[in-house]
C-alpha cells in the first residue's frame, strides 16, 4: 500500500489551490452588495471557508477518499441537510482498536466514517498535509489584503 | 498426473531453498529438538523397505554436515500406494532437493489421509504455511497454480486432518521464507488457510521430541519461538505493523510530537486536525475586507502560493494611503451602523477599542514585538474589542484615530480605532 505524500508537487497542488480560491473569491465579489448586512456577511464567512475546501479537495481531485467525501458533501449539501441528521445516527460506527479517539478523528476527517484504522491515519496525513498548504495560503492572501 | 505437478512443484521449491541463504539457515531457526531432517527422516524410515538406503538419500537431498539417524519408532502404515509415492520420492531426492521430497510427503500424506502420527511438526505457522504454498506458486509465475490447487483443494474436504500434517511438515523447512518472501499472497494464503484453518486453529501443544506420540485424529502444533501460530493473528501483527508506521509519519507532522503514547498522540493529532479546520475558518472570515483587493491578486496569481508567510515589509505610503481610504470608509460606515463598521474594519483586520486600552497597547508592544499575533488565529472575529490581526512586527508608533461621533454621546469616552502594525503610523 503505498502512502501517497506529495513531496514533489507540493508547490504545483499550492498554486492550483491558489488559483481556483482566488477565481472562487473574484466570483463571489462581482455581485457584492453595498452595504452587507450580518447575515449576508456570515453568508460570505460561510461561502468563503466552503470555497476554501472545495478548491483544495478539487485541486486533489477525488483521488483521496477525504477530498471526495468533501466534494460529495459540498455538491449534496442541500440532500444532506434534509436527510443527514437521521442517516449519520444509523451509520454503524467501525469497531475501533481501542481508542475512543478515533471516533473523534473520524468526525474531524471527511470521509472517515467507515473506513478502517489503517486508511484513516493515511487519509488523516494526507489531509493535515493539505490544511497546512490551505491555511498557509490564505493566510498570505489575508496579508496581502490587509496592506 | 498430480504427483507429476507436485514434483514439479518441489522443483520450484528447490530454487526457492538454493535462493536463500543457504540451508543451514532453515534449521536455525527452528528449536534444537527438531528439523526438518527428522521429519523427513521419519517419513522416509518408516518405509519398510531399505530404510538405509533412505538415509543415504535423505542425508544428499539435506546436504547437511550432520545426518541424524531416524528414530525408529514410526508408525508402519504405508500400503503399496505410498510405497510407490516413496519411490517416486526416491527417484527425485537424488536429483532435486528437500524440497520435492517434502511434497512428495505432503502427496503421501495426502493420499494416506495420515494424521501425521509421531511426526514432530517443528512450527505451526499455518498462515505461513498456507502462504509457502502458494509461494512457489507466484514464483512459477502460476504455471501450476491450477494442477497444485485443484490437487490441494481436493484433498481439502476430504482430509483436513492430514492437511494439517501437510501444513506442518512443509513449514518445517520453509518455515522462515514466509517471513522474509515478498511474494508472500496473503489474500490467496488466507483463501487457501481459511479451508484450513478452521481445522489446523488447535492449540499448540508441542509434540515431545521422542517419537512415540500415541495415534491422535488432530494434529498437535508447536508454536515457534516468538510467533503466531494461526493466519489471524499473523494478520493482526502485520495490521498492528501498519498501524504504527502511519502513527510514526503523523508524529513527523504535528508539532508537539509526543512519542511516548499511542492514545495522547491520537489526542495531539486530533487537536492540531481541530486546530487547522479553525484557522480555515478565521481565515476565511478575515477575507471580506480585503475583497476589494482580490482583483488585482488574480492577475498576479503565480507568486501567491509561493510568498513566504510573515517576511511582510509594508511600504509606508501605501498604507498611508489606505489609511485614510479605510478611516473615511469607517466614519461612513459608523454613521449608518456601527455593526458594519466594526465588520468592516475586521475585514480589514483591525479593531475598534477605547483609546484608553490603545495606549496601554500601544505602549506594550514598545518592548515586545507581537503580543497579538502569537494569538491572532486563535480569536475568532466575533468579539469586536479585541480581535485583531497582526500580520506584521509591530512598530512602536502606532497612530490612533479618534473618531467622536455625535451619535454616541452616551458614551463620554470616544472610541478609537487602531490601526493595525501592518500599517505604518502617521504621526
Amino acid at each position: 500500500m503505498t502512502m501517497q505524500k506529495f513531496p514533489s508537487n507540493v508547490n504545483s497542488v499550492k498554486s492550483r489551490f491558489t488559483n481556483r480560491f482566488l477565481q472562487a473569491l473574484k466570483k463571489m465579489n462581482k455581485n457584492k452588495p453595498a452595504s452587507p448586512s450580518i447575515r449576508e456577511t456570515y453568508r460570505r464567512y460561510h461561502f468563503i471557508r466552503v470555497a476554501s475546501y472545495a478548491s483544495m479537495a478539487s485541486v486533489i481531485r477525488p483521488r483521496r477518499a477525504w477530498s471526495y467525501a468533501t466534494l460529495w458533501k459540498i455538491r449534496n449539501r442541500a440532500l444532506m441537510k434534509r436527510s443527514s441528521r437521521a442517516r449519520s445516527l444509523t451509520r454503524n460506527p467501525r469497531k475501533d482498536i481501542g481508542f475512543e479517539q478515533v471516533s473523534d478523528l473520524r468526525k474531524l476527517v471527511p470521509g472517515g466514517e467507515e473506513m478502517k484504522i489503517c486508511r484513516l491515519l493515511n487519509e488523516t496525513i494526507h489531509y493535515i498535509k493539505c490544511l497546512e498548504a490551505q491555511v498557509e495560503i490564505m493566510r498570505n492572501i489575508v496579508d496581502h489584503c490587509s496592506t | 498426473m498430480n504427483i507429476n505437478s507436485l514434483l514439479n512443484q518441489e522443483q520450484s521449491l528447490q530454487e526457492i531453498h538454493s535462493h536463500q541463504n543457504g540451508q543451514p539457515q532453515m534449521s536455525s531457526h527452528f528449536d534444537p529438538t527438531s528439523s526438518h531432517d527428522d521429519f523427513l527422516e521419519q517419513m522416509l524410515s518408516s518405509i519398510p523397505s531399505s530404510t538405509s538406503a533412505f538415509t543415504w538419500d535423505v542425508s544428499s537431498v539435506a546436504g547437511r554436515a550432520e545426518n541424524q539417524t531416524p528414530p525408529s519408532s514410526l508408525l508402519s502404515q504405508f500400503d503399496d500406494q505410498s510405497a510407490l509415492l516413496v519411490s517416486k520420492l526416491r527417484q527425485h531426492q537424488i536429483s532435486s532437493g528437500a524440497a520435492k521430497a517434502l511434497m512428495l510427503q505432503q502427496q503421501l500424506m495426502l493420499s494416506r489421509g495420515l494424521a501425521g502420527n509421531g511426526l514432530r511438526s517443528p512450527t505451526g505457522a499455518s498462515g505461513g504455511e498456507s502462504g509457502l504454498l502458494q509461494m512457489p506458486l507466484s514464483l512459477n509465475n502460476g504455471d501450476h497454480a491450477d494442477v497444485v490447487d485443484g490437487s490441494f483443494q481436493s484433498a481439502n474436504p476430504a482430509n483436513d486432518a492430514s492437511m494439517q500434517g501437510l501444513f506442518n511438515g512443509f513449514t518445517g523447512s520453509l518455515g522462515q521464507t514466509a517471513n522474509q518472501s515478498q511474494h508472500f499472497h496473503h489474500p490467496q494464503a488466507q483463501n487457501f488457510g481459511a479451508a484450513a484453518s478452521p481445522a489446523m486453529n488447535q492449540p499448540a501443544v508441542s509434540g515431545s521430541t521422542g517419537g512415540g506420540t500415541p495415534a491422535q485424529p488432530r494434529q498437535r502444533v508447536r508454536a515457534r519461538r516468538g510467533q503466531a501460530t494461526d493466519p489471524h493473528s499473523i494478520a493482526e501483527r502485520l495490521r498492528r505493523e501498519r498501524i504504527a508506521e502511519r502513527m510514526k509519519a503523523l508524529q513527523e507532522l504535528v508539532p508537539n510530537a509526543n512519542k511516548t503514547d499511542k492514545a495522547s498522540m491520537l489526542d495531539e493529532i486530533i487537536d492540531y486536525v481541530k486546530f487547522l479546520q479553525l484557522q480555515v475558518k478565521v481565515l476565511s472570515m478575515s477575507r471580506l475586507g480585503g475583497a476589494a483587493a482580490v482583483a488585482p491578486l488574480v492577475a498576479d496569481m503565480s507568486s501567491e502560493g509561493r510568498s513566504s508567510n510573515g517576511t511582510q515589509t509594508a511600504s509606508s505610503s501605501n498604507n498611508n494611503d489606505n489609511m485614510t481610504v479605510t478611516e473615511h470608509q469607517v466614519a461612513k460606515l459608523m454613521e449608518e451602523d456601527m455593526g458594519s463598521a466594526m465588520q468592516y474594519l475586521q475585514g480589514k483586520g483591525l479593531c475598534l477599542m477605547p483609546i484608553s486600552l490603545a495606549t496601554a497597547i500601544s505602549t506594550a508592544t514598545c518592548h515586545s514585538r507581537n503580543p497579538i499575533a502569537t494569538s491572532n488565529n486563535l480569536h475568532t472575529s466575533n468579539n469586536p474589542l479585541i480581535s485583531g490581526e497582526a500580520g506584521g512586527p509591530s512598530s512602536p508608533s502606532m497612530s490612533v484615530l479618534t473618531v467622536q461621533s455625535a451619535a454616541f454621546g452616551g458614551n463620554g469616552a470616544g472610541e478609537a480605532s487602531v490601526k493595525d502594525a501592518t500599517s505604518v503610523s502617521k504621526s
